[in-house]
């Protein structure tokens, strides 16, 4: 491709119009070509994830969470601090910490089994036991956004639990609102 | 030049390089491509982007080593290839130190996202990825 198309002239002298796209291919064909490679990709990412049944959204959930597939929205919802309270006073909610193992042993949710969601691999087949697939559970970890309890959540989902719930401000809110904390290790995955 | 700089340089070395390189960004996004959701999860965990921006990477980014390694593989825009490979090479090297400078204990999400076997960001995985990036960058300047 030409730098120049055309001839511009004023005042009878003529210089080169120079088209900027046409420099910047010319000289940097590859990176061009790399770009165009990348639109490809964006495009084939936007079909790919259209007919994957796991796809999730470009943006956040509706909760404002990253990661949860579009067939899984609705089968986890989030219930603030004070519903949590309401449920752990009810004693049929299995609480999950999925904090890890350090953390849970500093403070934590009386009851609350410790899951941690990073060792999940070594933390899950010990407390398997205790996990009915048709209880009922809550899961925090430490914050908003902090990920792990809606992660453990999706894979306890896929293992069949269906009825599983987030906190949504994890231990932070649980913590600010002065509910009751126990510090001793009441059973861990570790 | 050495015989290494005419190894290097050689036109059918080269092929077999951009081959071998493809063959290892197709394969690495492969799990990536089938679980969006947990490769978001593990992009969240590295803890460099905006959370606005994790699923739209989570999603895009697999699909970019798709198409580099395709592209590597078949032949087609080679050079422009490894230049991506290069680029992307480089971001697993930036991503993987800096969690590992700011003591993030995550897991890499280099090949395996589905199951709970994924290696950990490590040094290693550092190296290995520093030895993509001269292989990438090889198929790019010299391919």
């Amino acid at each position: 491709m030409s730098e120049t198309t055309e001839q511009k002239c004023e005042s009878g002298r003529c210089s080169p119009i120079v088209c900027p796209a046409c420099v910047v291919a010319t000289r940097f064909p590859q990176a061009v070509r790399a770009v165009l490679l990348v639109f490809l990709a964006v495009v084939l990412a936007a079909i790919a994830n259209q007919v994957n049944l796991l796809g999730i959204s470009w943006e956040l959930s509706s909760a404002g969470r990253v990661g949860i597939p579009r067939s899984y929205e609705g089968l986890l919802p989030e219930v603030p601090a004070k519903v949590a309270l309401g449920m752990l006073d009810s004693g049929d909610v299995i609480f999950l910490d999925s904090r890890e193992a350090k953390d849970y042993i500093k403070d934590h949710i009386p009851g609350a089994i410790n899951v941690p969601m990073r060792e999940w691999a070594k933390a899950w087949p010990k407390v398997e036991g205790q996990m009915p697939k048709d209880g009922r559970y809550l899961l925090y970890c430490y914050g908003a956004k902090c990920g792990l309890s809606t992660r453990q959540a999706k894979v306890m989902l896929e293992l069949g639990y269906q009825h599983l719930t987030v906190l949504e401000y994890g231990w932070k809110e649980w913590c600010e609102a002065g509910y009751p904390t126990a510090q001793p290790p009441e059973g861990s995955g570790q | 030049m050495s015989a290494i700089g005419k190894l290097l340089g050689h036109r059918t070395f080269l092929r077999l390089l951009g081959l071998v390189v493809g063959a290892v960004f197709v394969y690495a996004s492969l799990d990536k491509l089938a679980r969006p959701d947990r490769f978001a999860d593990i992009v969240h965990d590295y803890d460099m982007l905006p959370l606005t921006l994790v699923n739209a990477f989570a999603l895009a980014m697999p699909m970019v080593e798709m198409v580099t390694g395709a592209a590597l593989i078949l032949g087609v825009w080679r050079r422009a290839a490894g230049l991506l490979a290069t680029g992307l090479a480089a971001m697993f090297m930036v991503g993987i130190a800096q969690a590992l400078l700011r003591g993030l204990d995550i897991e890499c999400g280099c090949f395996d996202v589905s199951g709970m076997t994924s290696s950990k960001a490590s040094w290693d995985l550092f190296a290995r990825d520093a030895g993509l990036l001269l292989a990438s960058a090889l198929v790019w300047r010299r391919g």
